[in-house]
């Protein structure tokens, strides 16, 4: 009787608290999301409006799609560059700022503010910064490869996507890594001192391995979000050179929208989709591994 | 129990909140274009308060944006009962896709201003133009501006801007080169513009520059090639097929050669040489205004981005972009006139009493003085025989007309047939061959591959 009465009561919380985010994540995300799968399946036209059904013509055509391949490749090239480059100054920079020095939270905003500014705003001011200020800088102080815009060139632009990457979420995995600091056990950290472990020892076998859970939200973060990109792609070079800096979102979204061909988009994006989800869950569970209980 | 009594009402309290942002939108006459449901409604409808309908225009020419909007404004002065809400958009920036996922998400706008190809691509979607519905288009505007919109027999484009392009030069730099005043039909042959260039490059001036962004190169100087075969929109559009059928080369046409060659004089004086694929196009329009460089491939929208600015050379014309060393081949000695722009109404997302109300605006906009005026202001030339006559243009628009009256323009009709993402990869192939990532050999044959995959 009583536990009856208390799943019901507990069910009946649950609606209350979790019935509008469920509502809304099953309309805006999970709906679209099925009706997607659906469509790759058709030939989906919404300008000439057609929707027959054509089996999986939309998947083999994804391999004749060169571009796709490539783009995606480097679409994996920068997320893998982003990811650790990001991670690392972060990570230092949360070291920094969790020691006793003056100005600690003046800092900590002061790093963090560059998340708070949009990705569509923070690529025109770095497109305005790559092409007009660096290159002055390379003309004044005679640098050669600065001379001409880094968003010119097909192999520098990815370097100047990952530049204002990391410069937009440092600051916000900064502080994901200072909370991680700041909740490491006092007492695991004096026994350290005690036993006599000191600077790099201590930061390795001590620091690193209880910030763990703080690794593995941060990267599943930076991995998620770089294969994600669209809005620094498209403010900053917009495929620029020559569509050379595509990447796997823009392509998809070129493919859809400028080339016409929806479904084959669709399906595109399906599979980048399913590489997404294996390459999280994959870092997740191998990360969790190395968890220790402090 | 107080406190669960206090969170649930808590929760209540948020969850409305969450509900408030869903009220009768009453004062700002925007924002319903984004707010429609799915496909099936209108994007509007009228509202509880009256008989106000409130239409949305989706305009490409993103350089005008401001001046759609003070007409609007206008408009809804004269007419309280319309509202029409301006949909923008960039140079250059996404407008195919914003005009695809409008129609796709069940918003598409009333009417919009937009590319012929465009009226081509959603000719199922508009509304044909008739005698009935639209007496002032046959009664005010030129023939052969009313036959450019026509597609298939159907009028659905209603024309409202002759613009044209070639190469751009600033006068006051090219007389004082000339030390006199210099003669644009002297540039009638390759050669010719070569020593043009380096007359001016030899007097310390930049001799040209190039907009490194696909549109220009790939939609504006490839689409020469197409357009020069012939002085028929067929002649450019029959050879176009040819390329996809895979029975025409490109590189097999001399014209192509031709232009690639011209293309590698552009190249060789490009004011951008250094750093060609920036495509800031604020940035290279200052510079040709301040008369940092001679001349320009562009067209003469450029005065429209340029009036606002102080300390400008104000008088420009257009020379030729020849293709070869016959001064009698069709090309050499004309530059493009083209109505680039359409206005079109939509039906398919759209009730009858809003596609009545954008017929109305429409011939407002382009027909009576006050709506005609907005445009005039702003430097275009308006197909309309109503248009008042001691209108001064700029001397862009000048120049362009000025080839018109003598019968020395290039027929860019197959332009229109160009559609889908054609100018952005072509553009993007000849993108790479400005800045020396390809030669011309596989820039032919990105081009040939390119509208073979085309459907």
């Amino acid at each position: 009787m009583v536990s009856k009465k208390k799943s019901l009561s507990n069910a009946g919380f649950f609606i209350t608290f979790m019935g509008p985010s469920l509502i809304a994540f099953t309309c805006v995300l999970m709906i679209p999301f099925l009706y997607g799968v659906f469509l790759t399946f058709t030939n989906y036209n919404p300008i000439k409006g057609t929707k027959d059904f054509v089996g999986l013509e939309n998947f083999l055509a994804i391999f004749t799609d060169k571009e796709f391949l490539t783009q995606f490749l480097k679409t994996l090239r920068y997320v893998f560059y982003s990811t650790i480059f990001c991670n690392i100054l972060a990570f230092i920079l949360a070291y920094i700022l969790t020691s006793n020095i003056k100005a600690r939270n003046f800092l900590r905003s002061g790093f963090f503010t560059p998340n708070l500014i949009g990705g569509i705003i923070l690529g025109y001011i770095w497109k305005f910064i790559f092409a007009n200020v660096v290159t002055k800088v390379g003309h004044t102080l005679e640098i050669e490869s600065l001379k001409t815009s880094l968003l010119t060139h097909p192999d520098r632009a990815i370097l100047a996507m990952i530049i204002v990457t990391v410069w937009q979420y440092a600051g916000y995995l900064m502080m994901i890594y200072i909370a991680g600091f700041v909740g490491i056990n006092k007492e695991v950290l004096e026994a350290a001192d005690i036993d006599g472990a000191k600077g790099f020892k201590k930061l390795f076998y001590v620091t690193i391995p209880s910030m763990v859970p703080s690794f593995i939200i941060c990267f599943f973060i930076t991995i998620s979000r770089g294969f994600m990109a669209y809005d620094l792609n498209l403010a900053l070079t917009n495929g620029a050179p020559y569509g050379s800096t595509r990447l796997a979102s823009m392509h998809i979204y070129q493919k859809a929208f400028q080339a016409n061909q929806y479904a084959l988009g669709q399906a595109e994006a399906i599979v980048l989709f399913i590489v997404v989800a294996i390459v999280a869950v994959t870092q997740v569970l191998l990360t969790k591994r190395y968890e220790v209980e402090a | 129990m107080k406190r669960v009594f206090m969170s649930l009402a808590l929760v209540l309290v948020i969850v409305s909140l969450l509900f408030t942002g869903c009220g009768k939108s009453s004062e700002t006459p925007g924002g319903t274009g984004t707010n429609a449901g799915p496909s099936s409604s209108p994007s509007t409808g009228s509202d509880s308060k009256g008989e106000v309908i409130k239409l949305t225009y989706f305009n490409t020419s993103a350089e005008v944006n401001e001046m759609f909007e003070k007409m609007f404004a206008r408009y809804n002065e004269i007419n309280p009962n319309v509202v029409i809400e301006l949909i923008p958009t960039g140079i250059g920036e996404g407008q195919q896709e914003k005009l695809q996922s409008l129609f796709a998400s069940g918003n598409g706008p009333t009417f919009m201003n937009v590319d012929p190809a465009n009226v081509i691509e959603y000719q199922d979607r508009l509304v044909e133009f008739t005698k009935d519905n639209a007496p002032w288009l046959f009664e005010y505007a030129n023939e052969s501006a009313v036959e450019a919109g026509t597609f298939d027999g159907k009028v659905m484009g209603a024309p409202w801007s002759v613009q044209g392009y070639g190469l751009l030069y600033n006068k006051r730099i090219v007389n004082q080169v000339y030390g006199g005043q210099f003669d644009p039909t002297t540039i009638n042959t390759r050669d010719a513009l070569k020593a043009f260039f380096e007359k001016i490059e030899a007097a310390g001036i930049p001799a040209t520059m190039l907009h490194g962004a696909n549109w220009s190169l790939g939609g504006h100087y490839l689409t020469l090639t197409y357009a020069v075969q012939g002085p028929a929109t067929s002649d450019g559009t029959g050879f176009i097929d040819k390329i996809k059928a895979g029975t025409q080369k490109i590189e097999d046409s001399p014209i192509f050669q031709g232009y690639m060659d011209t293309l590698d004089l552009l190249v060789k004086y490009n004011y951008n040489k250094a750093d060609p694929l920036v495509a800031d196009f604020n940035q290279d329009i200052l510079a040709f205004a301040q008369g940092k460089v001679a001349t320009f491939f562009m067209g003469d929208w450029s005065w429209t981005s340029m009036v606002g600015l102080e300390n400008i050379d104000t008088e420009y014309g257009f020379i030729p972009v020849p293709w070869s060393n016959n001064p009698s081949d069709y090309g050499n000695t004309e530059v493009v006139m083209v109505l680039p722009k359409f206005q079109c109404i939509d039906k398919s997302q759209n009730n009858e009493a809003q596609v009545k109300a954008a017929l109305d605006a429409l011939g407002w906009m382009l027909t009576d003085p006050e709506g005609q005026q907005f445009f005039l202001d702003q430097g275009f030339c308006m197909p309309y025989k109503n248009v008042r006559t001691d209108i001064e243009y700029n001397s862009m628009t000048q120049s362009i007309a000025d080839y018109a009256s003598r019968g020395k323009t290039i027929n860019l009709g197959c332009f229109s047939y160009i559609t889908g993402d054609a100018w952005t990869q072509t553009g993007n192939l000849m993108l790479m061959y400005i800045s020396g990532a390809i030669d011309r050999q596989q820039l032919a044959q990105g081009i040939n591959d390119y509208w073979k995959s085309v459907k």
